[in-house]
Parts: C-alpha cells; sequence; structure tokens
C-alpha cells in the first residue's frame, strides 16, 4: 500500500515538472541560446543535384551563427535526405516535428515530396515551413497561413518559358515534353494554358516518366511533328536522355526547360557540347556566376562548401535562408513560431542580390518570387538572354 | 517513324535480354530468383566509371577490371551469403539478395550519391543509314552483336558441352549430382560468378548510352522480370525473346499510342502474362508428385 502511494507521488511530481520544463520553453525548437531548423533535400539518388541548395542555405545559417547568431540565439540545423521520394519525405517531416521537435523547416527540392506532406504541416499549423526550392505553383495557391515559398513558382516559370518561346522568329510550332507527375503537370497546364492564350496549340505533348533512361519512341514523335521549339519540363536525368536521344536522332529544335536544372550541370551530363547549344533554362538568379557581383555569395558558399561543385543550384536555397534570417531578427527575442511568421508576412521587396526578382510576402500571397530570366551555353561561358538568341 | 523504333527497340531489348540470361542462367542452375542482379548491373558500370575517371585508365583496361571484380562480386556472393543458406526455404535465399541489393545500392549512394554520370560511347564513328527509313549508331551495333555473340556461347554452352549438361543436372538433381561426385557447391559458385558477369557486360553496354547512378539497377531489373516471365522463367530462348520483345513493344507503345504508356508496358506484361499464360512463350509447367 506504503509502495503504490510512492509511486503516485512519485508520478505526480514527474509529471509536475515536466509540466514546469514544458512551460520554461513552450516553443519548440528554442532555447535561451538556441534555435533549431530541420532541413531535408535529396542527398542521395538521381535527383541529389537537388543537395546543392540545401548546402547554400545552410552555408547562410553557418555563416550567421559565425556573426554571433541571432538575438543571442545560434541555429542549430537537422539535416535529413529524402532522396526526392514522398515517403522518406513524410518519415523525414514526423521526425522533425515528433522527435526533433524543431523550430520550423527548410526543406523541400521536389515539388512532388513538399505537395505530399502538406497535410502533415496543414495538422501542424504553428510550424513555420520554408520551401527550399520546390516550384509547384500548388504548394503556396491556395496560402496555407506555414507555407512559404520564395523560390518563382511553375506559374512564374512557364509564364517566362513561353514568352521566351514566342519570341524565337516564326514559331509556330510549338511541343512539349514533360514528367506526368505533380511537378510535370504543375508545369505543363500552365504553359499550355499561356500557348492556348497566346493562339497556339501544342503540336504533341509526350511524357517522359522519372527514372526512364530512354527517350526514343518520345524524341521519334517529337521530330516527327516538327516543332520548332521544344518546352521540356523534366528533371535532370531524364532531360540528359532527351538531349541526348534528340540529338542522336538528329532532332535539332531549341529546347527550353525549368528552373529544375542547371545549365552548367547539363553541359557536364549530357557530354556533347552540340546537343546542349541551344538549351535554354529558366534562370531564378539575377547575374551569371561569373559576374562580380555575384563573388561574395560563391565566397560565402565555397567557405562552408569547400569540396561541393558551385552550380545555379547552389545559390537557390539562399534567398529563403536570408529571408528565414531576416525574420528571426524582426521576431526580436522573445521568439516564437507565431511572431516569426507575422514578420515573414511583412517582408516586402527583399532584395539581397541573388534571385532574379525581389521576394514578397503577405498574408494573401505566399508565392513570393514572380520574375525570372534565361539563360545558356553558347560557348564557354553562360549568358543571360531576354530573348531567343539570333544567329 | 516504324523503322527506326524497331530498331532502338531491339537495341534496347537487347540489353534487356542480356539483364534477363544473367538472371536465367542463375535460376537454371540454382533455382534461386536474384533479386540483386540489378545492382551487379549497376557495379559493372560503376566499375568501368571509377577507373575512368579517378585513374584515367583506358576504357579497355577499365572493362576488364570491372568484368574481373564482378566475376568476384558474384563468387564471394554464393560463398558468402547463399551457401551457409543452402537449406533455407526460397523465399529467405531471396530476401538475401533483396538485402544484398538495398546493401549495394547503399555502397554506392555513399560515394556517388549526388553523381549521374555520363561515360563516352564504347564505339565511335559516323551513324549507318538505313535508307531513308532507320539510323542504326554504331552503339547500338556494338550491343546487338555483342547480345548475339553472348547468345550464341551459352546456346553451346548448355547443349554441346559437358560442363554446361552437368549443371543443369545438377540444378535439378543436386543430391544425385553429388552422389556420383559432381562438385555442385562449385558449379553454384560459378554460376554465381557467371551472372554477375553477364549482369555487369550489360551495364557497361548500356552506360554510354544512358547515365551512370546508384539506382540505375532498378528499372532495368523490372524489365528483366519481364523479359522473363514473357518469355518463360528459366529458358534462355525466352530470356532472348522476352528482352528483345519488351524492348520493341516499349518502343512501339510509346510512339503510337501514348508515350505515357512506355513506364508500365514493362508491368503490362508481367500482369497479362500472367494471367493468359503464366509458364511464358517458352516456358513449361512443372508438376511434381507428392
Amino acid at each position: 500500500m506504503k509502495s503504490t502511494r510512492l509511486t503516485a507521488l512519485a508520478s505526480i511530481c514527474a509529471i509536475a515538472l515536466a509540466t514546469l520544463c514544458t512551460s520554461a520553453s513552450a516553443e519548440p525548437g528554442i532555447t535561451k541560446d538556441t534555435i533549431k531548423i530541420g532541413m531535408f533535400g535529396p542527398l542521395t539518388g538521381p535527383t541529389a543535384v537537388g543537395s546543392l541548395p540545401l548546402l547554400g542555405a545552410s552555408a547562410i545559417y553557418k555563416s550567421i551563427n559565425d556573426a554571433g547568431g541571432i538575438n543571442g540565439r545560434k541555429i542549430e540545423l537537422v539535416i535529413e535526405d529524402d532522396a526526392c521520394d514522398p515517403n522518406k519525405t513524410i518519415a523525414a517531416t514526423k521526425k522533425l516535428i515528433s522527435q526533433d521537435q524543431v523550430f520550423m523547416i527548410h526543406g523541400g527540392w521536389c515539388s512532388g515530396t513538399v505537395m505530399a506532406i502538406k497535410p502533415e504541416l496543414a495538422s501542424n499549423p504553428n510550424l513555420p515551413f520554408m520551401v527550399l526550392g520546390a516550384a509547384s505553383a500548388a504548394i503556396s495557391t491556395p496560402v496555407r497561413p506555414n507555407i512559404f515559398q520564395p523560390v518563382a513558382t511553375t506559374n512564374t516559370v512557364a509564364d517566362a518559358i513561353v514568352a521566351f518561346a514566342a519570341t524565337k522568329p516564326n514559331t509556330k510550332r510549338i511541343a512539349i515534353i514533360s514528367h506526368s507527375d505533380d511537378w510535370g503537370k504543375s508545369h505543363l497546364d500552365p504553359e499550355v494554358a499561356k500557348l492556348k492564350a497566346a493562339g497556339l496549340e501544342p503540336i504533341e505533348i509526350a511524357y517522359l516518366e522519372r527514372g526512364q533512361v530512354d527517350a526514343t519512341s518520345q524524341v521519334l514523335r517529337i521530330k516527327n511533328a516538327k516543332p520548332d521549339i521544344v518546352i521540356a519540363n523534366l528533371y535532370p536525368p531524364e532531360l540528359t536522355a532527351y538531349l541526348r536521344d534528340a540529338y542522336k536522332y538528329g532532332l535539332r529544335a531549341p529546347v527550353v526547360t525549368t528552373q529544375g536544372v542547371s545549365v552548367e550541370d547539363m553541359v557536364k551530363r549530357v557530354g556533347m557540347a552540340q546537343a546542349t547549344k541551344e538549351l535554354f533554362v529558366f534562370y531564378p538568379l539575377n547575374n551569371t556566376l561569373d559576374a562580380p557581383a555575384f563573388k561574395p555569395w560563391i565566397d560565402l558558399y565555397k567557405k562552408y562548401n569547400p569540396n561541393d561543385p558551385v552550380e545555379t543550384l547552389s545559390f537557390m536555397g539562399m534567398t529563403g535562408a536570408l529571408a528565414v534570417v531576416q525574420a528571426l531578427k524582426d521576431a526580436g527575442p522573445n521568439l516564437t513560431q507565431e511572431n516569426f511568421m507575422a514578420a515573414l508576412n511583412k517582408l516586402k521587396d527583399f532584395n539581397p542580390g541573388i534571385q532574379s526578382g525581389t521576394l514578397t510576402f503577405s498574408p494573401d500571397q505566399h508565392a513570393g518570387i514572380r520574375e525570372g530570366k534565361v539563360i545558356y551555353m553558347p560557348g564557354a561561358k553562360p549568358e543571360i538572354v531576354a530573348k531567343y538568341p539570333a544567329n | 517513324m516504324l523503322p527506326q523504333l524497331l530498331i532502338s527497340g531491339i537495341a534496347v531489348g537487347c540489353v534487356y535480354t542480356l539483364v534477363a540470361l544473367g538472371m536465367t542462367i542463375l535460376f537454371r542452375s540454382t533455382t534461386i530468383v536474384n533479386f540483386c542482379h540489378g545492382e551487379f548491373f549497376m557495379l559493372g558500370a560503376f566499375g568501368v566509371l571509377v577507373p575512368l575517371q579517378l585513374f584515367g585508365w583506358p576504357y579497355p583496361a577499365a572493362i576488364a577490371t570491372s568484368l574481373v571484380l564482378l566475376l568476384v562480386v558474384g563468387s564471394i556472393t554464393e560463398r558468402l551469403l547463399i551457401r551457409p543458406l543452402k537449406n533455407a526455404p526460397f523465399v529467405t535465399l531471396a530476401m538475401m539478395t533483396v538485402a544484398l541489393s538495398f546493401f549495394l545500392k547503399g555502397v554506392s549512394r555513399f560515394f556517388y550519391g549526388r553523381e549521374v554520370v555520363s561515360l563516352p560511347p564504347l564505339l565511335s564513328g559516323d551513324p549507318i543509314e538505313l535508307g531513308d527509313f532507320a539510323t542504326l549508331f554504331p552503339q547500338d551495333l556494338l550491343v546487338i552483336g555483342f547480345t548475339v555473340v553472348v547468345v550464341v556461347l551459352l546456346a553451346i554452352f548448355f547443349a554441346r558441352t559437358r560442363l554446361g549438361k552437368v549443371i543443369q543436372a545438377a540444378s535439378q538433381t543436386p543430391r544425385g549430382a553429388s552422389l556420383v561426385g559432381i562438385n555442385v557447391p562449385l558449379l553454384r559458385n560459378v554460376m554465381w560468378a557467371a551472372g554477375a558477369f553477364m549482369g555487369a557486360a550489360a551495364g557497361i553496354l548500356i552506360a554510354p548510352s544512358t547515365l551512370v547512378y546508384p539506382d540505375m539497377g532498378g528499372t532495368m531489373l523490372i524489365r528483366a522480370f519481364a523479359a522473363m516471365c514473357l518469355g518463360g522463367f528459366g529458358s534462355l530462348p525466352g530470356a532472348i525473346i522476352g528482352g528483345v520483345t519488351l524492348g520493341v513493344l516499349e518502343n512501339l507503345v510509346g510512339g503510337y499510342v501514348s508515350s505515357s504508356l512506355v513506364e508500365i508496358t514493362a508491368y503490362l506484361v508481367i500482369v497479362i502474362v500472367l494471367v493468359i499464360r503464366p509458364q511464358g512463350i517458352f516456358g513449361e509447367w512443372k508438376q511434381s508428385r507428392v
């Protein structure tokens, strides 16, 4: 009997202590001197080139720590590999929320994976989520209060791509090759809508699925349609297969593609300069990497990632990280998830000089960037162009 | 478009055939379905890539190294992982190959997680124009030629040589074979090495046309299964016909029906064959008396 009472007393004390501890730091992931941020992206697998934006974003956080932190707190990163696999992303998100109890999450390179965790984010409405690089417009439309997208969305990309394609003289016949997943469709649908609005119908829409390494039938279908230009909504491995097969079968139509790839990486992957000479890539940055204005960002990236490649994608997560840092500063020392998101919603024309356009969030608009350019590789160095270059 | 789709389909189908043949010879001689054959395929490609990239070796030396390496990997796999389970149920053996598949993929992801690398063509030169209808590329010609050579050699080996016949006999009645003095474990070891060799050869042949990355084996394994199902599990002619038919079918479906169906063609083939003719084109029903 005595033992039972003692056990009950001990249990009550333990519960009381736990409650006290909880109320002392009610905000998850916040201590007196740290802010815990969860990150995830494809560190392995065929789309692991998407780890570059994660490295860029983490370089920003590390540099902030080296400069003394934010309002007396240093940023502690918990990084997970989702390999762009929705199942792994769901598991990583649950772990970051439940086990690591992070203050916020900054992650997601593949749109399909971010779409997969939207229900999880909806059931944790206090958890701020900053997208790393995933571009599907459906991520931030309609607006979810805790999801912020600091990249040009697929709607913006589709606008820019179709507008660019139309600048090629006498362009009437436009073909599209696309993935059929969420990400592919989120580009394809607005592209078709834009083309129709311009009085053009795609002459061929071919699908190349993720993981396919042979694009023969797709290339031959498109070649048969005799396009003036081809729009490609493909991830890097499949775009490589398409470009190599297109060159192999004599399909010479220029290709315009999304920000899911980097032009330097594609030139390297395809390994045939002729096959990538007329590859035009939506460019999310405001300068080429060799521009003097971009050097400080390259130096910062290299400082924290000395052994990793420096490519366009390396800088795609940086603006989001800088927005997070700015909002953490603006939220002040009494940091909560609520006042952090309120600070994000007040970011207007935020322009650290990396992205092609300024970043603006508001309670009604969480797709932060609505501008972009096009880049291609006519020779040894990439060039940013506003319209199809005259030969 | 049709001639080009057929020729390209045959070239791709030859790669499926090589992968399916590697699995078939192992299945015929050990009755094990090897789920890590896709990773042998992947390792073959990496076995060439690493010496080329890191040491700057010429192609022939890198290819020879890769093939020898995979012979050793196949042999070690049998000796260390499969032989200790010789009396285990088939499902245990299958699970061991699944585990090995994930292990090998994990190791390659550790070193090449972010990389998707292209290899230069094994054969360069001008494409051969077949009238106005189609173009045959040197690389495709190499793949088709190599497959034909392998098929002929395997046919001679299993039908005409004493060792080939012994291997088949030993797989059907291992105990009987042991009683007449045949070293069954050694034969099985040799067939694991040969299976891995075949997987590597297919990986080396296809890598310059596609890309090299740690997950490249998974898709190919499904294709090989589909080819084996179509042709008949355990049948050498079945693996050949199944592989080539699947390659052509994928191209025709993609070219004339819908490109979105290419990816699921292999799965459709598996389902349709299992429903209509489970033993495949050349397979036979095996009945046993209890």
